[in-house]
């Protein structure tokens, strides 16, 4: 065997024989266990509740009778975003930002809706998630597991014994790495297998390939996420003089990588990127759009006021068309203002994961669940076109139908056959390569940070190389 | 550039363990300073001197812990600043203070320990051997070091040594903690591997052992080498009074 395996081999026996293991594995794993049971419960339920209710609804537009379309357009339609199948894992934005949209007439509407980033900070700390017992807990246990590994051997002499054998100091870092890496593994690969089978139950079954892939990347990316702070950790206990101000030290980082940095650069982004406020928004998209149809109305029927006594009930139809269409270029670019400056902070504070791996594996861990911003935005990206999709058959109709009318315009009900053309609204979430794509700025950071922490801990003991 | 001294001799037995011109500086304190020995196969080399005379420093060069500020350290041939973990393979170590895993039993340590310098598996039967040999009860072998007395642990660091079948010993005040009959036995050991040709540099304050045991001796003073002499050499002299007079000159 050789002396990485048999240092690994020692030190897990130690570990076993100690209360370290036992009190904070425990700990983490009864969290972890919780969190996923917990977030396999609640996925169940809102899963259940959102197909149940998009069904509903559509039955309701179906069921509607022969009436005026504009109104069936008033009363509208509600969309559900499906939940993803990893968000047992990682809910990521979506308790923040709401999953229902109310499709109706005239108006992209918005979930209620806030800077994904707003769901990154000090109000995570309320949710428990697998996600979350990883990116927190699971730095702060490889700490208390790790922190006298070289310190606690140079105080205690062993490590001079070790030495003296002609093991090299490069060894005893890289059994003291796979020694955590086991523990963890110990503890961590039982509640990924414990999840597994939910994640892929919660997933449709055309999608259980596509949810397999993502639980693979997830694993993947925390087990780079925990592998930079295991040769963090080392390297600190490698350069520390002593146990004791090792555990201060790496305490220190803990606090400032995984609890500090990541608020701090989120509210800086936003400082850096400012976004509008729902009232600037909303006041400065109606001003657009008022300023838009009213022009369109004028190149159109040489009428100022839309809707007003300039223009015949015959043209009613044509109007609301004319109307409706020309406020789509403006909702676009104010939509797409807003979603871009929140898509800019995003990036920016992914840059800052080369600062803290908490936040490159927060972004990654988000985007392999399906549960970030991204998807968030293609979400409402797609329920505006399912709107649109409806509105503009509603409006061909009623100038196909209604503004031959004349004056009689309001007297026109649409047959039911009408309400059937509107498909259901099927949104399908991107495939985990699209996702993974989305997030090749995390990854390689992620990846970045662990080979950063492997170069400083070999630096570390090479300064040690006399034990 | 420093030769050893056989390749500058042409001597038949090269030394295993071999200082040229040593000294070695910590700041403005002078540990060692232009010390040169060397031990050759079946030699067992005894060095004396008062604390702080540099005799743990020059152990320290030889395994590698330390560099020396001017001067080379040689094992087996090789110069230990080029090639510090071969080195270190060829010798095994003593210190005054042999360091454990507490929560692992003396049996497991030396499992341990064996294997880490050998890169060898090592049954179970063997090992107890060694740690009787080394003169370990047979019940304490499966208690946990934690229980140890400070000679118990020295003697599973022999043991240790044992395991490695090093052909060299660095020892550094080992029989400190012994009681006078595990001091024996370890003298005893010393011997038998001294017959086995194997290549023994020890620091002691126990002029008695060393002239007894030691095929040579050192005596160190402020970082010098004093004296260096064959303990067949010594005669009738008494080894304390040549001590005491180097120490007082």
């Amino acid at each position: 065997m050789n002396a990485p395996l048999l240092i690994a081999r020692r030190d897990l026996t130690e570990l076993a024989r100690g209360g370290r293991l036992y009190w904070m594995g425990g700990l983490l794993l009864v969290l972890l266990v919780t969190s996923l049971a917990v977030g396999w419960q609640r996925q169940r339920e809102s899963q259940g509740e959102r197909a149940r209710a998009q069904a509903l609804d559509y039955a309701d537009w179906l069921a509607q009778p022969e009436r005026h379309p504009h109104d069936a357009a008033h009363q509208g339609m509600h969309v559900f975003k499906p939940e993803a199948a990893l968000s047992i894992v990682d809910p990521g934005i979506a308790p923040y930002v709401g999953s229902t949209l109310w499709l109706r007439a005239h108006r992209q509407t918005e979930v209620k809706f806030r800077p994904a980033q707003d769901a990154t900070g000090l109000m995570r700390f309320g949710s428990l998630s697998a996600a979350w017992v990883l990116q927190l807990l699971g730095p702060l246990l490889v700490i208390v597991l790790g922190f006298a590994a070289l310190s606690g051997e140079r105080e205690q002499g062993t490590l001079r014994q070790t030495l003296s054998l002609g093991v090299s100091m490069r060894e005893v870092l890289w059994g003291k790495a796979l020694a955590l890496a086991a523990m963890l593994a110990l503890l961590l690969v039982p509640a990924g297998l414990a999840a597994a089978p939910a994640v892929l139950l919660s997933a449709e079954p055309g999608a259980r390939a596509d949810a397999a892939l993502r639980l693979a990347g997830l694993a993947a990316a925390y087990a780079l996420y925990l592998t930079a702070f295991v040769f963090l950790v080392l390297a600190v206990s490698a350069w520390a003089t002593s146990s004791r101000l090792s555990l201060v030290c790496l305490l220190g980082l803990w606090v400032a990588l995984v609890l500090v940095l990541p608020r701090l650069l989120a509210d800086a982004s936003r400082a850096w990127v400012p976004s509008e406020s729902r009232r600037e928004f909303d006041r400065h998209l109606g001003a657009d759009l008022g300023a838009a149809t009213q022009q369109a109305w004028t190149d159109r029927f040489g009428a100022g006021k839309p809707f007003g006594s300039g223009v015949p009930l015959s043209q009613w139809g044509a109007g609301l068309r004319v109307h409706d269409q020309a406020g789509y270029g403006v909702m676009d670019r104010h939509f797409d203002a807003l979603w871009d400056s929140y898509a800019r902070q995003q990036e920016l504070q992914g840059w800052a994961g080369v600062l803290s791996p908490t936040i490159a594996v927060r972004a990654l861990s988000m985007g392999l669940a399906g549960t970030d911003f991204d998807e968030h935005r293609a979400f409402s990206t797609a329920a505006e076109a399912q709107r649109r999709l409806m509105q503009d058959l509603i409006s061909d109709d009623l100038v196909e139908h209604a503004d031959g009318h004349g004056e009689q315009h309001f007297t026109y009900r649409a047959a039911r056959e009408l309400w059937a053309r509107v498909p259901p609204f099927e949104y399908r979430p991107a495939s985990a390569e699209v996702a993974l794509g989305r997030n090749l700025q995390s990854v390689a950071l992620l990846l970045g940070a662990a080979v950063f922490w492997v170069v400083i801990a070999h630096a570390a003991v090479a300064r040690r190389s006399h034990g | 550039m420093l030769m050893s001294i056989a390749a500058e001799k042409g001597t038949a037995i090269a030394p295993a363990l071999e200082a040229v011109g040593v000294s070695k500086s910590f700041g403005a304190v002078r540990a060692l300073d232009d010390v040169s020995l060397g031990v050759r196969p079946g030699e067992i080399y005894c060095l004396l001197g008062a604390n702080g005379a540099g005799k743990t420093t020059l152990i320290n060069l030889f395994l590698g812990f330390l560099e020396p500020t001017s001067g080379e350290v040689w094992v087996d041939g090789r110069r230990v600043r080029q090639d510090p973990l071969q080195c270190k393979r060829f010798v095994a170590y003593i210190p005054e203070q042999v360091m454990l895993y507490g929560v692992l039993s003396g049996y497991e340590n030396l499992r341990y320990f064996a294997e880490l310098g050998t890169g060898e598996r090592h049954a179970r039967e063997p090992l107890l051997a060694l740690l009787q040999e080394a003169g370990l009860e047979p019940k304490a072998a499966d208690q946990r070091v934690s229980t140890y007395s400070k000679g118990m642990r020295q003697k599973v660091g022999i043991a240790i040594a044992l395991a490695k079948r090093a052909r060299a010993l660095l020892l550094d005040e080992p029989t400190s903690g012994l009681d006078p009959s595990a001091a024996s036995e370890f003298s005893a050991l010393l011997e038998k591997a001294r017959a086995d040709g194997v290549a023994i540099l020890t620091t002691t304050h126990d002029l008695f052992h060393a002239q007894r045991s030691g095929t040579r001796v050192g005596i160190m003073r402020r970082g010098r080498l004093v004296a260096d002499l064959r303990t067949s050499d010594l005669g009738t002299r008494d080894l304390e009074s040549l001590y005491l007079e180097h120490m007082s000159a």
